[in-house]
């Protein structure tokens, strides 16, 4: 990562030149000390869906809090869950349903944080033929990885449609199935299919499912209780950086595309597409909790409708599953 | 006239192309050639970088999977007690599901290349090493005799005699190799890389840039076709002879069923060692890495047994519905096409891009084309399973095609015996070893192929099983499919075996020494 974007200031920070310019530039000599490495593993691949991990990386958020931070980018064959429970990475980046059965698995995970308080789960369909409401789902044709039926399920006995009068289609994650006309709408992220959709042209409806009653927290930050017991101080200062890095991507979500696209110039990163996927997740990841008590935290009554939400994937949790003691280190509660 | 027949089948099919992508433009799938050079024109940059690390990691993973697939040969044929072994090991570690390997290797290098370069030389070590295991066989006996009766042994043999008659073999297997180290790479970046030709696939698909998509794709295609003439030309200039003798037979050996019995056991008793001793020896944390006896636990013991089995048998029936159709369907193009190359070797200007082209565009850009325009159900995945089975067979046929003994063919032809003729009672003969390594070889590659398609187009079956169990932290069920496709494999591989044999014994017993 560093050879490839030589001239950014966070590369500029981690190298020696950097370490030796810090004084010059009257720098908190704190920088210059011994720097834990420590890895974190991302659930995607680079985009702005992390833009605030990179804000955290770019200002130095992590390295004045003594952590030099590596960024793990993910794919579609790189599950989160192995490389936390081995430890090669110290956090991850998973959603509660994904935790949940991890957890079921035997895998000793707490969730810490929670960038998406509102799923991003949504029902995308084009303009013409609009999926408004859930029960508009019926008679309709639906493309989805047959892998997600729970989460349609749960949509449906939540607002009372009958799933039987829907039909799955299994589809790749693509927009295209929609836009050919195989399919009348899809299940995917608010923020990145029907997001391609728009910028290509193509006139479309979401139907986001958080507001009609899905209530699972996405984007989580994940930890194993072993390091949450031994490594204590390396997760608060990881999170507290993250903290501050997505307060600051809140700000200017183009400074933070822009930023993002500069960092990662071979991740084949469309401008367009990206700040508008920046500026979507913005009302999933703020609301008036966040507002209140700061980024990444959740409350009793969230987790309650959660753990009712989470019931009906098929998963029972209990509130253990939530660990909100870092961020209360964090903001200092 | 020649300019028009070398390049008129080829500006063809580029001119339907280009109507075609005209015809589905609202479909978003496909790209005009127009469109995809100029995409290629304005993003120069990105592409060469991409390029090049994809490159760079199918190289490294193409030199390291053919060097282990030579050496594996050597061993098996110096020391020929060991190739029932080598063979069987190299045949579960070639079966091995991508959904599994990937996040394993992934934990066990961390970030870096080291999956990449390890996909790719998975893809193709297994290609190279059955052909030349053939070739390294193809020796006339009597050239065996004379080695011997210098008093010399088989280290000798295998230098000075052996070495030579695979090396046509050693050909076919790297051509097959190239396009198949290149895919690896580009699969081996979904489990997590910073850039690379993957990557760009991934983000194309999602933003839905059909230009993008398909200008990777062809540039996949162009470096692949470039690689596979290359080793071709090599080829060509070291094999200058055509093969001067009919291969005389040594007496043929049948295995009897107590020692076929023994080595099944012997092998199975080696996979469950490795397996077991290398996840603990990698000290692999069992939630992800399951050891035989969770995988027992789970499928004889635990409370959901029964629930687990009924979901594995489910989706193997599945698997198997399509997997068999397009398992021969594949066999009958690829061998059909090499014959048709031989009788009009003037289609070979259009074809052999064309064929190289279908094994070398990554399936995840070409299967939605298909799926539109053949549909989800079975046609569409019988048709995709058949595009990946179809190439190894025809260049491996294509190679066997030419192994015709010379002089029997001049004898044919200066009996005025037709093309036709001599393709029946020369060439086809001659081709059949070949033919059958192709089909083995194919066992593995086709059920690659099935669960692929089912995990990316039609959603069921043993494909959608690990991708979901992966998704879901269900290792214990991840571990049993791909036990179960192993098997599936082993049988199929088995079954071959045995069509094999019976023909051979017929047309090529050399083969069964």
């Amino acid at each position: 990562m560093k050879a490839s974007a030589p001239f950014t200031r966070r590369s500029l920070l981690a190298t020696g030149a950097g370490a030796l310019g810090a004084a010059s530039l009257g720098l908190s000599p704190r920088m210059v000390h011994a720097q834990t490495n420590v890895n974190f593993q991302l659930s995607w691949l680079h985009s702005t869906q992390f833009a605030g991990s990179y804000i955290a990386q770019d200002r130095g958020f992590w390295t004045e809090r003594g952590l030099s931070v590596s960024l793990q980018p993910g794919g579609p064959n790189a599950p989160v869950e192995p490389p936390v429970v081995s430890g090669t990475a110290l956090m991850g980046i998973s959603a509660a349903d994904y935790t949940a059965a991890a957890v079921a698995e035997g895998a000793p995970f707490k969730i810490i944080g929670v960038a998406m308080q509102n799923n991003p789960f949504a029902i995308a369909s084009l303009t013409a033929n609009p999926v408004n409401q859930p029960s508009d789902l019926e008679g309709k044709r639906i493309g989805m990885a047959l892998a997600n039926t729970p989460v349609l399920q749960a949509l449906c006995t939540i607002n009372d449609v009958d799933i039987d009068a829907i039909e799955i289609v299994p589809t790749q994650y693509s927009p295209q199935p929609l836009v050919a006309g195989e399919v009348d709408c899809l299940l995917c992220w608010a923020t990145d299919l029907p997001v391609a959709m728009t910028v290509q042209g193509v006139d479309n409806t979401t139907m986001l499912m958080a507001d009609h009653g899905y209530a699972v927290h996405s984007q989580t930050y994940i930890v194993t209780e072993d390091s949450l017991a031994n490594r204590r101080e390396d997760i608060v200062a990881l999170m507290a950086g993250e903290v501050a890095g997505w307060e600051t991507y809140r700000e200017d979500t183009a400074a933070a595309t822009d930023l993002t696209l500069e960092m990662f110039p071979d991740a084949g990163l469309d401008r367009e597409t990206q700040l508008l996927q920046a500026e979507r997740q913005v009302p999933l990841m703020f609301s008036e909790l966040t507002d209140n008590n700061g980024f990444g935290w959740w409350t009793d009554q969230t987790v309650a409708a959660n753990i009712e939400t989470l019931a009906l994937l098929g998963r029972e949790v209990s509130s253990d599953l939530w660990d909100r003691s870092i961020l209360e280190e964090v903001h200092g509660v | 006239m020649t300019t028009m027949r070398r390049w008129g089948g080829p500006l063809i099919a580029v001119a339907v192309w280009e109507a075609l992508a005209h015809l589905f433009a609202g479909a978003f799938v496909l790209a005009a050639p127009s469109a995809i050079l100029l995409y290629l024109v304005d993003n120069a940059g990105l592409m060469t970088r991409a390029l090049g690390v994809t490159l760079t990691n199918a190289a490294a993973g193409f030199v390291l999977g053919n060097a282990a697939a030579i050496l594996l040969a050597g061993c098996a044929i110096a020391l020929p007690r060991s190739e029932i072994m080598i063979r069987a090991l190299a045949l579960v570690v070639f079966c091995l599901p991508l959904v599994a390997t990937g996040p394993v290797l992934r934990v066990l290098f961390g970030p870096g290349t080291g999956p990449q370069i390890t996909l790719a030389a998975l893809a193709v070590y297994y290609t190279t090493l059955i052909p030349l295991l053939v070739g390294l066989r193809a020796v006339p006996s009597d050239w065996l005799d004379l080695v011997r009766s210098y008093g010399r042994g088989r280290m000798t043999a295998l230098l000075r005699v052996r070495a030579m008659a695979a090396l046509p073999y050693l050909v076919a297997g790297l051509q097959i190799a190239a396009p198949a180290a290149f895919l690896g790479a580009m699969v081996g970046e979904f489990t997590g890389a910073e850039r690379g030709m993957g990557v760009l696939t991934i983000r194309a698909m999602r933003d839905m840039n059909v230009e993008m998509t398909w200008a990777l794709a062809t540039l996949a295609t162009v470096v692949a076709v470039a690689a596979y003439l290359v080793i071709g030309w090599v080829g060509q200039a070291i094999l200058t002879e055509e093969p001067p003798v009919i291969l005389a037979a040594p007496a043929a050996t049948r295995r009897k069923p107590a020692m076929a019995f023994a080595i099944l056991v012997l092998s199975t008793a080696a996979v469950l060692a490795l397996w077991w001793g290398g996840l603990e020896a990698l000290n692999l944390s069992s939630f992800f890495a399951k050891r035989p006896d969770d995988l027992l636990d789970a499928l004889a013991f635990a409370p959901d047994a029964a629930q687990t089995r009924a979901a594995l048998i489910q989706a193997t029936e599945e698997t198997l519905v399509y997997l068999f159709p397009g398992y021969l369907a594949g066999l009958a193009a690829g061998a059909g096409l090499a014959m048709a190359l031989v009788l009009a070797p003037m289609l070979a200007n259009t074809a052999m891009p064309l064929a190289i082209a279908l094994r070398s565009v990554p399936i995840i850009t070409t299967a939605p084309l298909v799926v539109l325009i053949l549909g989800r159900g079975a046609v569409g995945t019988v048709t995709l399973i058949a595009i990946m089975v179809f190439f190894p067979t025809l260049i491996a046929c294509l190679h066997g095609l030419r192994q015709a003994p010379g002089r029997a063919t001049d004898v044919m032809r200066s009996y005025a015996a037709s093309p036709v003729a001599i393709l029946r009672h020369v060439r086809i003969p001659a081709m059949l070893p070949a033919f059958f390594a192709a089909a083995r070889i194919n066992v593995p590659a086709s059920i690659l192929a099935v669960t692929v398609v089912e995990w990316l187009a039609t959603g069921n079956g043993l494909g959608a099983l690990m991708a979901l169990s992966a998704s879901l932290s269900d290792y214990d069920m991840l571990w049993s499919a791909v036990v179960l496709t192993t098997l599936l494999a082993v049988a199929g591989y088995g079954l071959v075996g045995l069509v094999e044999r019976r023909v051979l014994s017929t047309y090529a017993p050399e083969q069964l020494a």
